[in-house]
């Protein structure tokens, strides 16, 4: 395995790499050794996890990073000018994207679990799954490493879908700005969501991930919704009610709440629960006095907990998404996530059931497709 | 006994500039155990040589006058086969395979063929020939049954930064001196095509390292001119799953030891 060159003390990587996962005698000796390291240095940072134990994230680049600008030059200057442009500004480091805090949150729980349970593969990988050509690679590569993110994992395309690939990794959550991607992971069964761009985004934790969910079409199915939509409110309520006690079917999120809530559990048998670094939301327009029953019973029918649940019984979610401050809000419907985007909460539309056949208005983000996903 | 046939129904490539890729005619075709001049049936590195001819034809569409061309030789590597040899023959003319060259050779002779051929990279679905040839200077990869299913429209090179996905083949000096220059080839050919709708296909995988390992070999490969058009980076994640996606014709991995010692 090659090593950094250079005046930096490593720790051979043959030590930890073979047919074996790392051991904890050897985690300790790569502790150690990141003490000396200079803190510019990209630090030599415990082997990934494999596919099959992880909670694998696959961010695409545009969202993991800000590409606005070469964006730009592909739809205007067409693809050859757009590589000239990337492989010229090669050594220059991408601004954040929208992902960024939520992956370094994904990092920073990992950090804590590494603590606790050091020989555990129960961790977040985060894989960055972009269509763009190899020629972008180094770009992306002196990135990653300029803001120090732990990402040992990407398939580059070239163009290719990246369906396969997602599976390939066992992927519990993929994020891109293309909706057409994003549906076709959803069709497949892959928990998918496409990601905008607030104008401004507000500051949230450094220490603490936070994950807020819509409920219908996102946690649960939409046939709740398809009463809504058909037969009005009054409809809806006395459904829910009569209901009551039947589970929701579940909604393409429920998987990766299910996996939030495995690793939160690993903390509070450290007897962590106070302090944990993980924390769901529920935000729903369903009210508390009536349908909001039927969703809290269903997610203990699922044995999920959730550690806050907003029934807002219709009203606007964006500000109190704006105190909640997620590093991540996902909905099915883009009025709420474009309301929360509008007050700098980075919210992603999950393009699934019934409220996707009503036409969508001011989509921030292009449907073509492009060269940077 | 060993002897090289030029095919007089295909242009003969210019020597100095062309690459030359050997494949076994095992690989090529199913003769099976009919006899006479019976045309054989396709073997599983058919849709390859389909590949190789269509970079071919491309390179000529952009420009007539192109001398880096692929040009290749159809080679037995057993006397078995080379009984065979008429049936050979007329098999690669009944399907218009752009075979320059046959080499009918034997098990004890084909290594010589190889090199007085100046053969570039030979191709075989046998583990052993390609181990020897590998350790007599030339170039080798072992041929997956796997490829009969790849595209014949784009011939897909699949590099390892790594090489952990094919076992080592004990790379010497000299053949490390040949996977560099067969490399620059490829390099070369594929900037005669745009990002989009290349014939050929450029695909780096790295198995066992990270981004580091990664990203050097994307920058060894570009200092001997060859661009990367899709890299994969598994960091010890299970390479089948992605290698089978990938759908690669031929695996180079030799030529990346230096970066890994």
């Amino acid at each position: 395995m090659s090593l950094n060159n250079g005046q930096t003390l490593t720790v051979r990587e043959q030590d930890l790499t073979g047919n074996s996962s790392s051991s904890s005698s050897n985690q300790a000796a790569w502790e150690d050794a990141r003490v000396f390291l200079k803190p510019s240095t990209p630090t030599r940072k415990p082997k990934p996890p494999k596919p099959e134990n992880a909670i694998t994230i696959a961010v695409s680049s545009r969202v993991l990073f800000n590409m606005e600008k070469e964006q730009h030059i592909y739809e205007q200057q067409g693809m050859e000018e757009y590589i000239k442009y990337q492989v010229e500004h090669e050594m220059q480091p991408f601004s954040p994207g929208p992902a960024f805090s939520f992956v370094k949150a994904l990092e920073a729980v990992n950090t804590r679990l590494r603590e606790l349970y050091p020989d555990s593969e129960e961790l977040f990988d985060v894989v960055l799954m972009t269509n763009n050509h190899a020629y972008v690679g180094l770009r992306l590569i002196n990135t990653i490493n300029h803001h120090q993110l732990f990402i040992e994992r990407f398939c580059m395309t070239g163009g290719n879908s990246p369906i396969g690939y997602l599976k390939a990794y066992h992927t519990n959550l993929y994020l891109s700005a293309d909706p057409a991607k994003v549906r076709e992971a959803l069709e497949e069964g892959i928990a998918a969501a496409t990601m905008f761009t607030p104008e401004k985004i507000t500051e949230v934790s450094e220490t603490q991930l936070r994950v807020a969910f819509d409920g219908d079409a996102v946690l649960f199915s939409d046939e709740s919704e398809r009463i809504y939509k058909a037969h009005g409110l009054d409809k809806f309520f006395e459904h829910e009610k009569a209901h009551e006690n039947k589970p929701l079917d579940h909604g393409p999120l429920k998987g990766f709440l299910e996996a939030l809530g495995k690793l939160q559990k690993k903390f509070y048998g450290k007897g962590q629960r106070m302090d944990c670094p993980i924390r769901t939301y529920l935000v729903t327009a369903r009210s508390a006095a009536s349908s909001g029953t039927r969703a809290l019973k269903t997610l203990r029918s699922w044995g999920l907990e959730i550690d806050e649940a907003l029934f807002l019984a219709g009203a606007p979610k964006g500000p109190m998404l704006e105190k909640i401050r997620p590093h991540i809000f996902f909905d099915d419907q883009m009025f709420h996530v474009e309301g929360a985007a509008e007050m700098g909460t980075v919210a992603c539309h999950v393009p699934y059931g019934i409220a996707q056949r009503v036409s969508k208005k001011g989509i921030k983000d292009t449907e073509t497709s492009s060269g940077a996903k | 006994m060993v002897s090289t046939i030029q095919n007089t129904d295909v242009k003969q490539k210019d020597a100095a500039r062309a690459a030359v890729v050997a494949v076994t005619s095992r690989a090529v075709f199913d003769c099976g155990v009919g006899g006479g001049d019976d045309v054989c049936g396709v073997g599983v590195a058919f849709p390859l040589l389909q590949a190789l001819q269509r970079v071919n034809e491309r390179l000529l569409e952009e420009n007539p006058a192109e001398s880096l061309l692929f040009d290749v030789v159809l080679i037995t590597t057993s006397s078995q086969q080379q009984q065979q040899s008429s049936r050979i023959s007329s098999s690669t003319r009944h399907y218009g395979l752009e075979v320059s060259r046959f080499c009918f050779s034997s098990e004890e002779d084909f290594i010589e063929s190889l090199l007085t051929n100046g053969v570039q990279l030979f191709l075989t679905t046998d583990r052993n020939e390609a181990t020897q040839a590998s350790q007599s200077g030339v170039l080798s990869a072992l041929l997956d049954q796997q490829i009969a299913s790849c595209p014949p429209e784009q011939l897909r090179v699949m590099f390892c930064g790594d090489a952990i996905v094919q076992p080592d083949t004990g790379p010497t000096p000299a053949s490390r001196q040949v996977a560099q220059s067969f490399s620059t080839q490829l390099g070369e050919m594929r900037q005669r095509f745009g990002v989009f709708n290349s014939p050929l296909s450029i695909v780096l995988v790295t198995s066992r390292g990270g981004r580091e390992s990664c990203s050097g070999a994307l920058q060894k490969l570009r200092s001997r001119g060859v661009s990367v058009d899709e890299a994969y980076c598994l960091a010890g994640a299970p390479q089948g799953p992605i290698v089978s996606l990938l759908r690669p014709h031929f695996l180079l991995s030799e030529g990346f030891r230096n970066l890994e010692e």
